[in-house]
C-alpha cells in the first residue's frame, strides 16, 4: 500500500463512520422539527374545548383537586366504555331512578316553553330558582340552614339539554351531549360554594386551569 | 494497525448506531419508593423501543392470556392514547393536599405519573406510542369473539 492510500483510507473510514453517526442525528433533528412543528399545529389548533373541574376545599387537609379534559377526548373515549349502566356513550336510566316523571316530555315544555321561570321558592331555610333564560336552563339554590350558606349554580344550554335526551326512550346520550356542550362559547357550567368547598365546572379553550 | 482501527471505527459506529434506534423513543422510567420498614424501592429505566420488540418473544398463550384478562380496558387505553397524542403538553389530573401531591400529565410525547404521599413517591414516565404499542400488540392475540 503506498503512502498516499495509507492517509487516505483512514480518512474514508473516519468520514464514512462520521456520516453514519450524523445521519440518525439528522433524523432525530427532523423528527424533533416535526415534532415541534406538531406542538405548534395543537397550540395552534386551540379550538379545542377543554372541560375543567376545580375543586378546593378549605378545611384542614386544604385539598385542591383540578381535572382538565379536552371534550373531544371525553366524545372518542365514553363509546368504548361499557359497564353497568354505561354503553355506547349512553346511560340507561329507568323509571325507579326518576320517580316515574316523563323526563323527555319534561323537557320537552321546557324546551318550548318561553323564557321565564318556573320554580321559585323562598323560604326561611333555602332559595330556590329554576329558569329559562336565553337558550339556557338555569338553577339556583341558596341554602341557609345553619348560618352557613351554601350556594349552588347551574347553567346549562338548553341544546346540550336537548342532546342528551336525543337517544331512545330511557337512555341520556352524554357523546351527544358533550358534542353539543364542544359548540358551546366558553362558559361556566357549575359553581358550587359552601363554608368549606368550592367547586367549579367551566368550559374554555385553554389547557390549563387558571 | 489499520484493520484494527478501521474495525474499531466499524465496531463504535454500529455501536452508537444501535444506541440512537434503540433510545429514538426515549426511555420508560419507573420509580418506586416506599419509606417504611421492609419497603419497596424500584428503579427502572427501559428503552421504550425494547418493550414492542421484547414483546414479540413472549409466548402466545402469556399474551392471550393478558389480552383475556385486560379485554375490558384495552379499548378505553387505546382510546385514550391515541387521543391524548393529539393534544400539546397538559395537566389532566392533580390533586394537592398538604401531604400528598398526585398528577397525571402528558409531557413531550410522554404520559407522566407522579405520586408524593408521605409513606411512598412513585413516578411513572412512559412515551404514549410505546402504550399504543404494546395493546395493540396485546389486543391482537385476543381470541376471537
Amino acid at each position: 500500500m503506498s503512502d498516499h492510500n495509507r492517509g487516505f483510507f483512514p480518512k474514508t473510514a473516519l468520514i464514512t463512520t462520521a456520516a453514519l453517526f450524523l445521519s440518525p442525528l439528522g433524523a432525530l433533528a427532523q423528527s424533533a422539527v416535526a415534532s415541534a412543528s406538531s406542538t405548534q399545529s395543537t397550540t395552534s389548533a386551540a379550538k379545542d374545548r377543554w372541560l375543567h373541574v376545580r375543586v378546593i376545599s378549605s378545611d384542614a387537609k386544604g385539598e385542591t383537586v383540578r381535572v382538565n379534559v379536552p371534550l373531544e377526548l371525553a366524545e372518542k373515549v365514553l363509546p368504548t366504555i361499557n359497564k353497568e349502566r354505561l354503553h355506547d356513550g349512553k346511560v340507561k336510566i329507568d323509571n325507579a331512578h326518576v320517580n316515574d316523571v316523563d323526563l323527555r316530555a319534561l323537557v320537552e315544555a321546557i324546551r318550548t316553553a318561553k323564557d321565564g321561570e318556573f320554580v321559585t321558592v323562598q323560604s326561611n331555610d333555602c332559595d330556590v330558582r329554576v329558569a329559562k333564560q336565553s337558550n339556557h336552563l338555569i338553577v339556583h339554590v341558596l341554602d341557609k340552614q345553619n348560618s352557613r350558606k351554601s350556594q349552588v349554580e347551574i347553567k346549562v344550554p338548553m341544546k346540550v339539554i336537548d342532546a342528551l335526551f336525543s337517544a331512545g326512550k330511557d337512555e341520556l346520550d352524554l357523546v351527544a351531549a358533550l358534542h353539543a356542550l364542544s359548540a358551546q362559547g366558553d362558559t361556566e357550567l357549575v359553581s358550587v360554594k359552601d363554608h368549606e368547598n368550592t367547586v367549579r365546572v367551566w368550559l374554555d379553550s385553554k389547557n390549563v386551569t387558571d | 494497525m489499520m484493520l484494527l482501527a478501521k474495525a474499531a471505527l466499524g465496531l463504535g459506529g454500529t455501536l452508537v448506531l444501535a444506541g440512537v434506534y434503540t433510545f429514538r423513543e426515549g426511555v420508560i422510567r419507573v420509580d418506586v419508593d416506599e419509606y417504611r420498614a421492609g419497603g419497596s424501592h424500584v428503579h427502572i429505566w427501559v428503552p421504550a423501543a425494547a418493550v414492542p420488540m421484547a414483546m414479540h418473544f413472549v409466548p402466545g398463550g402469556h399474551m392471550r392470556h393478558a389480552s383475556e384478562q385486560a379485554r375490558g380496558a384495552l379499548p378505553v387505553l387505546h382510546a385514550i392514547v391515541k387521543e391524548l397524542k393529539k393534544y400539546p403538553d397538559a395537566d389532566f389530573v392533580e390533586i394537592v393536599d398538604h401531604a400528598q401531591h398526585v398528577r397525571m400529565r402528558t409531557h413531550g410525547g410522554k404520559l407522566q405519573i407522579d405520586v408524593d404521599a408521605p409513606g411512598e413517591k412513585v413516578h411513572v414516565l412512559c412515551p404514549l406510542s410505546t402504550i399504543e404499542d404494546v395493546t395493540s400488540q396485546i389486543e391482537e392475540h385476543a381470541p376471537a369473539a
